[in-house]
């Protein structure tokens, strides 16, 4: 009998002491992120990246400066071409440096160039085909080698390739040539005139010292240690290590060519709950927090976290169906206009967002210090019996008595109204059908996962077949450029285009007129053709805005000197301190 | 014993194909992997169909499914989108060890991304299972000695309560409680999540600190239920004759107890254990995510969301092959503990 006992309790221990065995060995060496092989040690403290593990921990010096992000979704990537995520490109600024960055009023500042190019200065050619790029004399890798236009080509090279299959080659794909005439010019050609060229080029370069080797041994930059530890980079921060699904953290760059950072430290702690980053954040585990829900807003500032607030020129909006396939109440201008009208955003902004947001009239109401918005919209205001009187008038009327009005042909008011599945949004949902239910307007609710929803044509997706009549979601133009190209007519989802992306309609004026401005450099006569957009659209209800969506952060009050951007939110950091 | 060993394992293979072939049309049939490739701002159509040719999301269901068993570095794939197939395949299929690279990271091995979250969430949740095991035991047999008592009576309502409640209502009061007010009260308290806070290091007794509140979480739900079983298997044994031969012998009632009353009121318990150990693999999806546990229940959650098929179908098939294993093993040890129990 004892002897059995033995046996129950001997299974227990070697089973517990196998499985334990392995949990308390193994983290340390799968995680660790090895130094890539390839990168020169010119500066050793520079390239080679700390590998701390169980065994060996990496015991901060209390005197250290050290700062953590609260970051809610964890980096695919830290090379920008292989990357989609806002949560992997905002943290270039620590440690590649963009040709350009921008400011905390979103106005772009030179960095790795002299100035950056424009018609005056002659860095643009008068036929806008030819843009001259001068870079500084002093910006070298962390390693300690120049930074040269040789890199910009490599870069150039590298997104074009076939076998690299990075995630976008736009806007490089517009690109007739690039050429470097010296170590210190880079010279891009057109084929013809791009105006958005200063939002989307060179947000980041690639070491070509450290990358070519690479490419040219394993054929394809895809599988690159540098992807995952970019131990050489251009930023106030080095790189340090990155334990998958716990942080990132970057050190001081002993060799930045800018004002040395004043932080020691950055650690981008992955908390990937809403409710546990404000909790991080209350109990000061983290100093900063992004994309902070509004409903946590009046909470963290009670206890003191410093709310900032910068646009990013994002807003959520419905978007209306107007091709073929889509109910004739969506495709008839005054049941879009009836429904302008019969929408309460104040409520909706009021009751859902808290009051900290408004509704915007157009796509590029975040853009409107540039311009971009017509003075002459009328903003559409909350007024039901109009919306009634307009939909009388055009002969929507309710015939058979069940609260849903139809037309002469007898088709019912009966829209499909789609999203994704973020809670705000389908909580949109619900009150926008009461409210157009006052008017006589059905709505039938679809809210699908993103990868679902924004699927392709050939996966029968609902945007892309149209099996939705309205859709919501938040997006913005290529901030801070005006430009927003799915509205082209050569952009609707078919079988021979199933990737398209204009899920709305052809409307060949609107085309016309997004084609011209991507054309005009000249700022002011390129802003006089968006004020044109801007209204043609709010006229037609093309789109409709319900919220502005800009950025929150959450911030310490022991950090000073903190400031954001909506295009390179991190552009200060270098300027950062505790107090 | 060997035979049996030898067919369960034989029929293991067939099991497996069926639940790869059920997994892989599940997965690839929720949603597009390149559709938003997690961005704020979706991607280009033409980059779109560039990515899908690439990492051969536009073959078909079942040639997808080929390349993902066998590889296929037998045949040649189009690169250049020019429709003409040039290209020598790479991968080398999951027969041969490789389930691909993620869709996520980028060029990774699916296997490596798992492998790096195992063994955080192996360290979870085998002292949350250890924890388990210890406090429903305890519980149960002392609810058990005292039936209906005041005890037993208060100790019957706190598992009910614990059972209802769900871990992620557990897991946001413990953290706002023991993490957040406990701080704010100038009292002890605990970190809110992570591993370790980088001002103090990656040390063990950070690690231990940080497992607290998880292990809690997970465990008062699982010890309200598991000591109900325990008082419930104690109560039958108690009743039974030999256990009064054994008080009519004169053995000391904590020899009767623990030596003949536990240990075979706990035999049930090691086929629910067994059934536990390879679900120890998946982690605890709800818990690490709420605690910034980078295990691999989060990476699951993680990587579904962007249709990462290699990432998900490895975690999803090492889980398939622990239950079969493992059930397999709790089959051997029931019989080596039980000697009325024979397999032939």
């Amino acid at each position: 009998m004892k002897s059995k006992l033995w046996k129950i309790v001997a299974a227990w221990v070697v089973i517990t002491m196998l499985a334990s065995s392995a949990a308390c060995v193994t983290p340390a060496e799968p995680t660790k992120t090895p130094a890539p092989t390839q990168a020169p040690t010119t500066a050793p403290a520079a390239t080679k990246a700390p590998q701390p593990t169980a065994v060996e921990p990496t015991k901060a010096a209390p005197t250290k400066k050290i700062v953590t992000f609260a970051w809610t979704q964890e980096p695919d990537s830290l090379n920008p071409w292989y990357t989609n995520m806002w949560f992997s490109t905002t943290l270039h600024q620590l440690f590649l440096a963009w040709a350009w960055e921008f400011d905390d009023k979103n106005v772009p500042f030179p960095r790795l160039v002299t100035e950056i190019p424009s018609l005056e200065n002659g860095g643009v050619s008068p036929d806008g085909l030819t843009i001259t790029m001068h870079l500084r004399d002093d910006i070298v890798w962390s390693d300690g080698k120049p930074i040269t236009s040789a890199d910009f080509v490599f870069t150039y090279d590298m997104v074009m390739a076939e076998a690299n299959s990075v995630t976008s080659k736009y806007p490089y794909d517009y690109l007739e040539s690039i050429e470097a005439p010296d170590e210190r010019t880079v010279v891009m050609h057109f084929s013809k005139p791009f105006a958005a060229w200063k939002s989307l080029f060179w947000r980041g370069i690639l070491p070509r010292h450290v990358l070519e080797p690479v490419f040219q041994a394993k054929g394809s930059l895809q599988e690159a240690e540098w992807n995952m530890a970019p131990t050489v980079g251009c930023g106030p921060y080095n790189f340090a290590e990155w334990e998958s699904g716990s942080y990132i953290r970057f050190v001081k760059n002993p060799n930045y060519w800018g004002p040395a950072p004043k932080i020691d430290e950055i650690y981008f702690k992955i908390v990937p709950d809403d409710a546990s980053q404000t909790a991080a954040l209350i109990a000061g585990d983290a100093d900063v927090g992004a994309f902070i829900p509004l409903s946590d807003v009046p909470t963290l500032k009670e206890k003191g976290v410093i709310i900032m607030v910068e646009s990013s020129g994002y807003a959520e909006g419905l978007f209306f169906n107007f091709r073929d396939m889509a109910n004739p109440g969506a495709r008839d201008l005054n049941v879009r206009r009836a429904i302008a009208m019969a929408i309460d955003r104040e409520a909706i902004n009021r009751d859902l967002l808290l009051g900290l947001s408004h509704a915007p009239e157009t796509l590029w109401d975040p853009l409107a210090v540039y311009g971009y918005v017509s003075p002459d919209i009328v903003p559409w205001k909350y007024d039901p019996a109009a919306a009634k009187d307009l939909l009388e008038k055009a002969g929507w009327i309710d015939r058979d008595g069940d609260g849903i009005r139809e037309n002469a042909r007898g088709e019912k008011l009966t829209l499909v109204y789609g999203t994704t599945i973020r809670e705000i949004r389908q909580d949109t949902q619900a009150v926008i059908q009461q409210q157009l239910k006052q008017v006589g307007i059905e709505l039938k609710l679809v809210s699908q996962e993103a990868d679902i929803f924004f699927g392709s044509f050939s996966d029968g997706a609902a945007c892309a077949v149209g099996s939705v009549d309205i859709m919501q979601w938040s997006d913005a133009p290529y901030f801070p450029d005006p430009d927003k190209d799915y509205w082209l007519c050569d952009q609707i989802p078919n079988a021979d285009n199933p990737w398209g992306w204009n899920y709305f309609g052809c409307d060949p004026r609107l085309d016309e007129l997004f084609k011209k401005q991507l054309t005009l450099m000249d700022e002011k006569e390129r802003a006089k053709v968006i004020q044109e957009i801007s209204k043609y659209m709010h006229d037609q209800v093309y789109w409709y805005g319900l919220w502005d969506d800009p950025d929150y952060w959450a911030v310490n009050a022991r950090l000073t000197g903190v400031k954001f951007s909506g295009v390179t939110p991190l552009y200060n950091v270098a300027e950062w301190d505790v107090k | 014993m060997t035979r049996y060993i030898v067919r369960r394992l034989l029929q293991a293979i067939p099991l497996l194909f069926i639940i790869s072939v059920v997994l892989f049309i599940l997965m690839r049939s929720s949603g597009d992997p390149v559709a938003t490739l997690g961005g704020r701002r979706n991607p280009r159509p033409e980059d779109r169909q560039r990515l899908t040719r690439l990492l051969g999301l536009d073959q078909p269901l079942y040639v997808q499914y080929i390349y993902w068993l066998i590889g296929n570095d037998w045949t040649m794939i189009d690169v250049d989108g020019d429709g003409v197939v040039e290209t020598p395949g790479q991968q080398k299929g999951v027969l041969r060890g490789e389930f691909g690279t993620s869709l996520v990271v980028r060029g990774k091995p699916a296997m490596e991304v798992i492998l790096e979250r195992i063994p955080y969430t192996l360290l979870l949740m085998i002292v949350s299972e250890v924890v388990i095991i210890f406090f429903s035991l305890v519980i149960g047999v002392f609810s058990a000695l005292r039936q209906y008592s005041l005890l037993d009576h208060l100790i019957t309502g706190l598992s009910f309560l614990g059972y209802s409640m769900p871990i992620f209502f557990v897991a946001l009061v413990s953290m706002y409680l023991f993490a957040v007010e406990f701080k704010s009260w100038g009292l002890p308290y605990l970190p809110t999540g992570g591993v370790f806070e980088p001002q103090e290091g990656n040390t063990p007794l950070q690690v231990a600190l940080h497992l607290v509140l998880p292990v809690m979480s997970i465990a008062v739900v699982s010890i309200a239920g598991y000591s109900r079983f325990v008082r419930a298997t104690m109560l039958e044994v108690l009743g039974e004759d030999y256990i009064r031969t054994a008080r009519a012998k004169g053995l000391r009632k904590r020899t009767i107890i623990f030596l003949h009353a536990l240990k075979n009121a706990s035999l049930p318990l090691v086929t629910i254990v067994g059934l536990d150990i390879p679900m120890l693999l998946g982690g605890a999806v709800v818990t690490e995510r709420i605690f910034a546990w980078p295990g691999t229940g989060r990476l699951f959650l993680d990587h579904v969301s962007r249709g990462d098929t290699p990432v998900v179908m490895g975690i999803l098939m090492l889980i398939a092959v622990a239950v079969i294993i493992f059930q397999l093993i709790t089959d051997i040890t029931y019989a080596w503990l039980d000697p009325r129990i024979r397999y032939t």
